[in-house]
């Protein structure tokens, strides 16, 4: 009788506490949007069971020495997970289109916008009562508006840790849902003329352009902004593995088994974070709503600095483009490519869209490192 | 702990320094970009030039000398055969 009882008591039933069913509820419901929707199924499906896992009672995952602590301790708190990723990205990232055009930079300068009005509105949330976000808090809240998971986890880890799961997941989230956020912004902004815009075929870029141009990034960096050559540091490696053709080996490695491997245990070391005493807070609502709003932002001043150049330029740039400098590679390209193809069934924009797409991504590491020179 | 419109003028300072050094840190990195692309550009005029076998399969006409060769390869081949 005394080894019932005694079993009993260490039953997951004895001890859930409601809190623990509702993250695992979250859980499920991540793992629901990744298999049915199809929502970043990548990051979602280890990041909702991660959930799952750390909210079992008495499982033990997230207390010291259990898997996901050590995988957070080892992978997350040090940086080296989301600095792995960047690489792999960099292995995976085509700069043709935007060595082509190098204008569209300044729409990937742009769309940062949204993290740095963010970092705003974290702070003057704190006049409502229960939220007490300091500089650094909102520094590393606004990035979610960089709309790229390994900086936004990056910023996190370095400037408010204790925030980095609800940063983390409202970042990944909110990146799944680029289809539905931004398209009724592009549209609001844009006349049905202006989405109909077709835009001159890119020109070819050589070799020798695509080989320098990651040194040529990492020299920029080195020069002016030390802070951030961790994030640019990787993804430069990752490029230059690609472009130089001599180490497909490494190249193939950093974009696939590497990748992937990185991404498995970033994924539940980001769920780990999800356990009901450290998620279930007022201030991850206040994150979450932040998060929307700095996407939002960013994808609006990308299209206004767009339309700005097409004016500019006398009618030559199609302004939907400007959506895609938030990053999220490559679903926003695919979203202008959507919507532009909406207005006029035969203007592919997805080209197009690539370069200021791939120029968010320097661009949000970009604040990432003025975030952590100025706050860190 | 500073009041909060007093860390709300320092956000909007780290606003506008975070929005100048990007904008600079990706203008400098245009002007390299198109620095790089005047060295090192592919020429406009480097398409593939014509080359007589070139013509031979667009226009669908073979020279008979060819013809002839391969003919009697054929016949030498089967011949062995």
């Amino acid at each position: 009788m005394e080894g019932l009882i005694a079993f009993w008591a260490a039953s997951g039933i004895a001890n859930f506490t409601a809190g623990q069913v509702f993250m695992m509820a979250v859980g499920a419901l991540l793992l629901f949007l990744a298999i049915v929707k199809g929502f970043e199924p990548l990051l979602l499906l280890p990041i909702g069971f991660g959930a799952i896992l750390a909210n079992i009672p008495n499982g033990g995952f997230i207390d010291e020495g259990g898997l996901l602590f050590l995988a957070y301790h080892v992978g997350i708190e040090t940086g080296v997970f989301p600095l792995l990723i960047f690489m792999g990205v960099g292995a995976l990232t085509d700069f043709g289109a935007l060595i082509a055009n190098p204008k569209m930079l300044l729409l990937g300068a742009a769309a940062q916008f949204g993290i740095f009005a963010t970092l705003i509105g974290a702070i003057a949330l704190n006049w409502v009562p229960g939220f007490e976000f300091s500089m650094k808090d909102a520094g590393a809240i606004a990035i979610i508006g960089g709309a790229d998971g390994p900086t936004a986890i990056f910023l996190a880890s370095k400037l408010a840790p204790e925030l980095l799961g609800a940063i983390a997941v409202a970042a990944y989230s909110y990146m799944a849902l680029v289809p539905l956020i931004q398209p009724p912004i592009m549209r609001l902004l844009t006349t049905e003329s202006e989405r109909q815009i077709k835009m001159e075929q890119l020109r070819e870029v050589s070799k020798k352009e695509k080989i320098i141009f990651p040194l040529m990034v990492l020299g920029l960096t080195i020069l002016f902004l030390p802070a951030a050559t961790p994030l640019v540091g990787m993804f430069c490696l990752g490029n230059l593995m690609r472009e130089s053709g001599v180490v497909d080996r490494l190249s193939n490695t950093a974009q696939n088994e590497l990748i992937n491997i990185v991404t498995i245990f970033l994924g539940l070391a980001v769920g780990s974070k999800l356990s009901a005493d450290k998620f279930l807070q007022l201030e991850t609502l206040g994150i979450l709503v932040l998060g929307a709003i700095a996407f939002a932002i960013g994808t609006a001043t990308g299209v206004l600095m767009a339309k700005l150049m097409n004016k500019l330029s006398g009618g030559k740039i199609n302004p939907l483009i400007g959506a895609a400098g938030v990053s999220a590679v490559p679903m926003a390209a695919r979203v202008v490519n959507k919507v532009g193809l909406e207005a006029n069934q035969h203007n592919y924009l997805l080209m197009h869209a690539m370069g200021p797409n791939v120029a968010g991504v320097l661009g949000s590491a970009v604040a990432a490192g003025v975030l952590i020179a100025v706050l860190g | 702990m500073n009041s909060i419109s007093e860390q709300i003028t320092q956000a909007v300072g780290i606003m506008f320094l975070g929005m100048g050094l990007v904008f600079v840190f990706l203008i400098m990195l245009i002007l390299c970009i198109k620095l790089v692309a005047m060295k090192f550009a592919p020429l406009p005029q480097d398409k593939p030039t014509r080359t007589p076998d070139n013509e031979i399969s667009q226009t669908g006409r073979v020279d008979p000398k060819i013809v002839a060769v391969i003919t009697v390869a054929i016949q030498q081949y089967r011949a062995k055969a």
